[in-house]
């Protein structure tokens, strides 16, 4: 059987994807043995101008990393979706916007106005921001048009499966490279190396569906290390959260943060912790429901720490 | 004047692109370094609680 042409890119992303990957140990032997990788940034010295260069559909499996946060970013999904025959969203960034999604509580001004000027570390009296286009004295030079909004990989691209996680766990992307090799992958569309169920479903923590009076932060407690999280009032997002991380985070005394994804039956990720937490919220009436509920310091920022742009809500308004 | 772009640079965590410039025997004139990337952590981890801040600016670089 001729090798599998794979190639891995990353774009607004942090790298933690590619360690994951790096993470299979003597495994990545194996890969090689089933796989030439023709552009991998991170780890090998290939030029866009060599991936410019392929035929339509020369790479079998592109897996990729990252939120589309620039004109790079998108040109990149663009390039890379048309010279591969399977897309794959690799993490939580390309699946749903990630981490660096959070930014679309601001626009490209709202971001740039912090950078660039107002962060304390920051001495940038002439205003110098990052320009598309500049000229110095031996030429032009360009940068990316950088977006008001970041994109997930699938608002930029048609893309055949997902495979979630900040980053995704080893052996679910053994698990999912086993299956590329031997062409075992499910129907386009699909999520790969996730478990059906929420994290809650790996959570080894007892749940006696009791009702919470009060939430409080993590700092504020030591939490009791057999006890559902949620049930002791720190506010975990495993409900609503896509298991097949194998509950590390709760399995460390800290609360699920969702970097999975909503599950398989669920739209949008924190309308689906809003209905988990007022399902247990003991409370009468409405004021006792608004006292409770404003325990919860950062509602955005948490039930959507991983996935605003894949939201129903995509950004905040500014 | 000649021009050589590496783009991107590679083995590296994160992005970057360098235009080399040659003057007419060859020799480096000039070179740009640039970052084409930028993700604003000093905006949106504004608002966000300080406890949660060691589970957001880890993904500043994961590697």
């Amino acid at each position: 059987m001729a090798k599998l042409k794979l190639a891995l890119y990353w774009a607004a992303t942090c790298g933690g994807c590619e360690v994951a990957v790096l993470d299979l140990n003597e495994k990545i032997l194996d890969v090689a043995a089933a796989a030439d990788i023709y552009l991998w940034p991170v780890a090998m010295d290939y030029k866009y101008k060599d991936a410019e260069a392929w035929h339509d559909k020369f790479i079998d499996v592109c897996l990729f990393n990252g939120a589309i946060r620039n004109s790079e970013g998108e040109h990149l999904a663009k390039l890379l979706r048309a010279k591969s025959k399977v897309m794959v969203a690799f993490g939580s960034c390309a699946c749903f916007g990630g981490i660096p999604g959070l930014a679309n509580v601001a626009d490209r001004e709202g971001v740039f106005a912090r950078v660039y000027g107002e962060t304390p570390s920051t001495d940038n009296s002439d205003g110098t921001r990052p320009q598309t286009s500049f000229t110095v004295p031996e030429g032009e030079l360009t940068l990316p048009y950088f977006y008001d909004t970041v994109k997930t990989l699938g608002q930029t691209v048609p893309v055949d499966y997902f495979l979630p996680g900040c980053p995704p766990v080893t052996k679910q992307i053994w698990a999912v490279v086993q299956a590329i090799v031997a062409g075992q992958l499910p129907p386009p569309g699909s999520f790969v190396g996730v478990a059906e169920k929420s994290v809650c479903e790996e959570c080894p923590r007892v749940k006696e569906e009791k009702k919470v009076t009060a939430f409080v932060r993590p700092h504020q407690v030591i939490p009791q290390p057999e006890k559902c999280l949620l049930e002791q009032g720190l506010i975990c997002c495993g409900p609503a959260t896509r298991g097949g991380c194998g509950a590390q985070c709760v399995n460390a005394n800290m609360p699920c943060r969702g970097c999975y994804g909503p599950t398989e039956r669920v739209t949008d990720q924190g309308a689906k912790m809003l209905s988990a937490i007022a399902s247990i919220i003991d409370a009468t009436d409405e004021a006792g429901v608004k006292k409770v509920v404003d325990q919860i310091v950062d509602p955005l920022g948490t039930f959507y720490r991983f996935g605003l742009p894949n939201s129903l809500l995509t950004r905040v308004r500014v | 004047m000649r021009r050589v772009t590496i783009d991107p640079i590679t083995r590296l965590e994160g992005h970057g692109k360098i235009e080399i410039f040659l003057d007419e025997a060859g020799e480096v004139a000039n070179a740009y370094f640039q970052v084409p990337e930028l993700r604003g952590f000093e905006r949106f981890c504004e608002g966000r609680p300080v406890e949660e801040l060691p589970r957001i600016t880890p993904r500043i670089c994961g590697v």
